[in-house]
């Protein structure tokens, strides 16, 4: 009785929580209805790619073909519609997104096996530059298809999509996290650990990593469904390369394998160029002393992460020694930079200076907490959440 | 499960479907649901719908206009500069006492060279009140300014957008420099008319909107005339080696070869083809636009011919006044790319358009761009009135050679 | 994907050998950028993707050098360089900056990361380059894209290797119209100074007639020309290419006795084989993983510097990221840690390009790198050289 009243109790809050962030997002403004939508989007494209690299330890990093294959199906789905008037371009019915998401998730999750079964034999490195390299044939494919609106981009019907996202960032979540609680998702984790262990255990290897890729895949897919019709137009450059990078950086930044590291570092890590949209102007010759000083302080506190066993003088020496250089480099730097005619008194703009930034806190971030924000293990209040389950 | 029940009251949404288990939450959303909110309300029929949105009024102590450029990523070159000749225009308002006592603001938004963001961007200047858009230089980027503009009301004056289906997302979208339709079947009387070739090759950046859309116009022009196009090679942006594709077109004997891409690539196909042997004249459009255009082809790129919007060279008061203030402005440089002079006609236009507007709101800017007749814009006159956004400009043959681009002769506007 | 009709139709046989050197010599850069990939890889197990952006600082350091020495644009009146010497010093400080800066990044940015799971330090990487890309647009100067001068090249033209000699009755007809053509355009000239009008295009009535022979001339003047190109055969090098290819074989030549014949070069190798056990023995991995990005970026810088110098690129702060992903497909092809490997990926993905573009689907040039790489990684999952073996991210 209890198992079916949490279960239903949690289904029914996800639903709940998903329309009461539609409510939200209609009842702010345009921007922030937009982001709270990306956002979701981002959210499940972390996570579903946590499943394939953090779970299953599948090395991929062309996640953003997925979530492309998915939105130009929705997109060519939409277009096929208007084309036999079932459908008006001015908005599309939420019946008909509904159905261009599974067609998404379908043809998504079919593009994962078509990569994942060939990929299987293939070590990490090796599978990294084919789900790369997909990505980039996709792109020439698509370029070269006037169907799909070539280089300018594709059209689609808009709907209010916003409780849908989160709603299926629920739903990836969940079925993440329920898969670690079975002794299906135990095999997921022993082929992340040790393929040849796992498979001499008994774990049909090849088959859990397919499994892995294909769910991925088809949330990510779903996703892009959402994104076209939440966008009203997409174009490949929605989908580039480094869009891919920026998940990947989403999961690892959260902790690999962590599902609740994934969503919080997909919020922070899409909320954070927007967020600098509002930074001030900066002089050039600040940015760079700063980032300069920055880069030696980091250097100096990862020496000290290292060299843990030396004494506490020593170290303390070290730590002041390091700082003095930090803000010495700093100082240097920028009065040096005005010494340079093209870069001297020059002021830099926040809309140019957000990517810069943004990097910079991400090597930072990986510098000072190499295995994430969360490692390996899921962010609860106190003990309440229940503990990951060990590989 | 006991200590299970607690996390529902703990943790909101997320943590709670988690709870779950395998089977359970697979079927949340299966089942279609009638909660369909629409937001857009767009008329459907006419070409150019017009946007319902009330718009934003022209109030507060500055008259605000938003300008969403490329400021990062690949097309950077054209952000800067149409940043650069925005900020140019609204400085030179503001110096001659703003508009009815207030000043003008620009606010600039980053697209990150992404459609996406190029949406986010607009979004942003609209919720800061902005009462009209310029931007963007990328046809697909422009498309989701428009649409974001759109459902808002506001005025978008696009600055190198050439796409030609661009304007009928609304009525409230214009822009100031020619379309795809237009510089291609000049180009093509050009080469046909006036230099007799018969058989041309094209190149075509495939990675660009701009220049399939002008491969395309040229070539449907020049067969149109009686010319043959013999071939048509592809590159993407960013490529830097071009002798294959030179290499074919040289084995066809083509007269002439035209470039439809942009500079950055024009320059180094112009280097490569004379490295191949390859001598014949190329040929271009506005894309080709750029000071850096004879140090990148160097001696293989004089001699070519392109279309332009305007010429430095040009006895045009505006056109002289505009490269004075630049040049004051920017440390002596000349302007790197057309985005330069369109970035500034378009704040230009914007602002007159304000100026003229009979109700001081989007509405009223909407119906005065409309009503622009005769604009004096740096790239030639501009006219609204009844075109559906798309100004009829007229658009300048120019040379290259090695000291800049020689205006050789004028095309008004044809059909 | 390319449709049959296309791939018969406008094939041409006589191209093909022109084609495949066109591809071996670009490939060569491939291999040189890619080597840089493969050697980091080869002792780290790491992917750099910041090695685009050490490609991308080498091409501005030539840059700069070209600038210093006079070749800036705007320097109006410039004579070709009369010798190599700067391009040799562009080289040189290229390969030194580049080295510089491979260093640092792996000082600072990698080895704190050593001992983390690989990914960790891949995202680092990521977080590098990008930091390097957007960092770079913000002092570097990207816009417009600035291209180096052609005129430091003092080598201009190409050298013609020829297969079948041109037919000599064709040369003659040639000649005859080249001469019409000068006088036609000779009487143009004339005409265009007597109306007093600025070109052609605005000439009266009369001389329409004239620009119109003049027209006509140049027209029989191309025909003949083509003519006799096409009665005979030749293999064209320009002169710059040669340079490069030559160069990049010279540096590639270096590397090999780097590597197999020193005592560094058999540290490396060992450190290769096995980072651990190398360690133990005594070796000081450091200075072998500081003298491998040495080694590798120099690499880099001296392929930047020779694709800005002479293909002409136009710089900007992303100008590294295709050759980045090039690279790193070339070095998978091969074998990643491979270092022949990285040298025949390079080539083959030259050659693979060129030869796709031969035969009519340039649209798919940019894929074609990728569909051989996933038809070669389904045949032999550890590349054309590598070997492979299972192992955890």
């Amino acid at each position: 009785m209890r198992f079916w009243a949490v279960r239903l109790g949690s289904i029914g809050l996800a639903v709940a929580g998903a329309f009461a962030i539609g409510m939200l997002a209609q009842n702010s403004g345009n921007t922030v209805s937009r982001l709270i939508a990306l956002a979701g989007l981002y959210v499940t494209l972390a996570v579903s790619l946590n499943l394939i690299n953090g779970i299953t330890g599948q090395f991929s990093i062309g996640h953003a073909a997925f979530y492309q294959v998915g939105s130009y199906t929705a997109a060519f789905l939409a277009s096929q519609l208007v084309a036999r008037g079932i459908i008006t371009t001015t908005g599309m019915p939420i019946s008909w997104v509904l159905v261009a998401v599974i067609a998404a998730a379908v043809s998504a999750g079919l593009a994962g096996l078509f990569i994942g079964l060939p990929s299987l034999r293939l070590r990490g490195d090796y599978l990294a530059i084919v789900t790369l390299g997909f990505g980039e044939i996709l792109r020439i494919i698509i370029q070269n298809t006037n169907e799909l609106g070539g280089s300018y981009g594709i059209n689609s019907p808009k709907a209010f999509v916003v409780p849908y996202v989160w709603l299926l960032a629920f739903l990836c979540i969940a079925v993440c996290r329920n898969l670690l609680q079975t002794a299906h998702g135990l095999t997921f984790l022993s082929v992340r650990e040790d393929e040849v262990a796992s498979g001499a255990m008994g774990v049909n290897v090849t088959r859990i990593k397919v499994a892995a890729f294909v769910i991925g895949s088809a949330f990510a897919g779903a996703a892009g469904a959402l994104l076209t019709h939440n966008e009203g137009f997409i174009n490949v450059n929605s989908f580039t390369m480094d869009v891919s990078f920026i998940i990947l950086t989403m999961v690892v930044l959260g902790g690999t394998g962590s599902i609740t590291g994934s969503v919080v570092a997909a919020l922070a890590l899409f909320i954070l160029p927007e967020i600098l949209r509002d930074a001030p102007a900066m002089p050039l010759n600040a940015i760079l002393g700063s980032l300069v000083g920055i880069a030696l302080l980091v250097g100096v506190i990862r020496l000290a992460m290292d060299n843990k066993g030396l004494g506490r003088e020593v170290m303390g020496a070290r730590l002041w020694l390091g700082l003095g250089v930090a803000v010495g480099g700093a100082i240097v730097v920028s009065i040096g930079t005005n010494f340079v005619p093209a870069l001297a008194n020059r002021t830099i703009p926040s809309a140019e200076l957000r990517m810069v930034i943004f990097s910079a806190v991400l090597v930072i971030m990986m510098l000072l907490r190499p295995q994430g924000i969360f490692g390996h293990r899921e962010f609860g209040l106190g003990k309440l959440f229940p503990k990951e389950v060990k590989a | 499960m006991k200590n299970k029940i607690g996390v529902f009251l703990t943790l909101a949404l997320a943590g709670s479907l988690l709870i779950g288990c395998n089977s359970s939450s697979s079927s949340t959303n299966t089942t279609p649901s009638d909660t369909d909110k629409p937001t857009t309300t767009t008329t459907a029929g006419g070409k150019r719908p017009a946007p319902t949105a009330a718009g934003p009024k022209i109030e507060g102590p500055t008259v605000k206009i938003g300008l969403v450029a490329s400021l990062n990523g690949e097309l950077k070159p054209w952000g800067d500069d149409s940043k650069n000749g925005a900020e140019l225009a609204i400085e030179e308002l503001n110096k001659s006492g703003g508009i009815d006592g207030k000043q003008y603001e620009l606010i600039t938004e980053d697209s990150n060279s992404k459609p996406e963001q190029g949406k986010t961007a607009a979004d942003r200047l609209i919720g800061k009140g902005v009462v009209g858009i310029v931007g963007e230089v990328a046809s697909g980027i422009t498309a989701q300014i428009a649409d974001s503009a759109f459902a808002a009301g506001v005025p978008v004056v696009a600055v190198g957008a050439t796409k030609t289906t661009l304007t009928d997302i609304g009525s409230n979208v214009f822009r100031v420099c020619y379309t795809d339709d237009f510089q291609g079947p000049v180009m093509a009387r050009f080469a046909y008319e006036e230099l007799r070739l018969k058989r041309i090759a094209v190149m075509t950046d495939n990675k660009q909107p701009y220049s399939q859309g002008l491969s395309e116009s040229f070539k449907a022009k020049f067969k149109a005339l009686g010319g043959e196009i013999i071939a048509e090679e592809f590159y993407n942006s960013g490529d830097q080696q071009f002798n294959a594709q030179l290499t074919n077109v040289k084995g066809k004997n083509p007269d002439a070869l035209f470039l439809s891409g942009y500079f950055t690539e024009v320059g180094l196909i112009a280097r490569q083809a004379r490295d191949v042997g390859l001598s014949v004249k190329l040929l271009g459009g506005d894309g080709w636009d750029s000071e850096e255009l004879v140090s990148g082809g160097g001696e293989g790129i004089v001699g070519g011919y392109f279309c332009n919007h305007y010429n430095n060279q040009e006895d045009r008061p505006e056109v002289k006044s505009f490269l004075e203030k630049w040049k004051a402005k920017f440390a002596g440089k000349l302007p790197g790319t057309t985005m330069g002079a369109l970035g500034y006609d378009s704040v230009m236009l914007m602002a007159d358009a304000i100026k003229r507007a009979e109700t001081k709101d989007a509405k009223g800017i909407i119906a005065a761009l409309d009503n622009t007749e005769n604009f004096p814009s740096v790239s030639g006159a501009i006219t609204l009135k009844g075109k559906g956004g798309n100004p009829p400009k007229r658009a300048l043959v120019v040379e290259v050679t090695k000291t800049g681009q020689v205006f050789r002769k004028a095309y008004e506007y044809f059909e | 994907m390319l449709e049959p009709s296309l791939l018969m139709a406008g094939l041409d046989p006589s191209a093909l050998p022109q084609q495949l050197l066109n591809g071996l010599m670009f490939g060569a850069i491939y291999a040189l950028v890619a080597l840089g990939y493969t050697m980091v890889y080869g002792v780290l197990r790491l992917i750099n993707f910041a090695h685009g952006e050490v490609f991308m600082i080498g091409a501005y350091t030539a840059l700069f050098v070209s600038w210093q020495s006079g070749y800036f644009q705007g320097a109006q009146g410039l004579q070709r360089a009369n010798n190599p010497g700067i391009l040799i010093l562009m080289l040189l400080a290229s390969m030194i900056v580049c080295a510089v800066l491979g260093v640092l990044i792996e000082r600072f940015a990698y080895r704190p990361m050593r001992k983390q799971p690989r990914i960790a330090s891949l995202i680092t990487a990521i977080g590098v380059s990008m930091l390097l890309q957007y960092g770079g647009a913000l002092v570097l100067p990207v816009s417009p894209p600035r291209s180096i001068l052609e005129e430091v090249n003092p080598y201009d033209g190409n050298h013609s290797i020829s297969i079948k000699p041109k037919d000599a009755a064709l040369q003659t007809a040639f000649t005859d119209a080249q001469a019409r053509q000068k006088t036609a355009d000779a009487a143009l000239a004339a005409q265009i100074k007597l109306e007093g009008v600025s070109s052609e295009f605005d000439l009266s009535e009369e001389g329409k007639k004239v620009n119109s022979a003049a027209l006509d001339a140049r027209d029989a003047t191309r025909g003949a020309k083509n003519n006799l190109d096409n009665s005979g055969m030749s293999l064209n090098v320009p002169y710059g290419q040669g340079i490069m290819f030559l160069t990049t074989l010279g540096l590639m030549g270096l590397l090999t006795y780097l590597v197999m014949f020193t005592k560094t070069g058999r540290e490396m190798r060992a450190v290769a084989h096995d980072f651990d056990s190398a360690a133990l023995m005594g070796m000081d991995v450091n200075r072998i993983v500081t003298i491998t990005f040495v080694i590798g970026s120099s690499l880099a810088g001296a392929g930047a510097m020779m694709c800005a110098t002479f293909l002409g690129t136009q710089l900007t702060s992303f100008v590294g990221v295709p050759w980045g992903v090039k690279a790193f497909v070339a070095a998978v092809l091969g074998g990643i840690g491979n270092i022949p490997g990285a040298v025949l990926g390079g080539l083959l993905i030259g050659v693979a390009e060129t030869v796709v573009v031969w035969a009519g689907g340039s649209q798919y040039k940019d894929a074609i790198a990728f569909v051989i790489l996933i038809f070669v990684l389904l045949v032999k999952p550890g590349g054309l050289l590598g070997s492979a073996k299972v192992e955890k991210v």
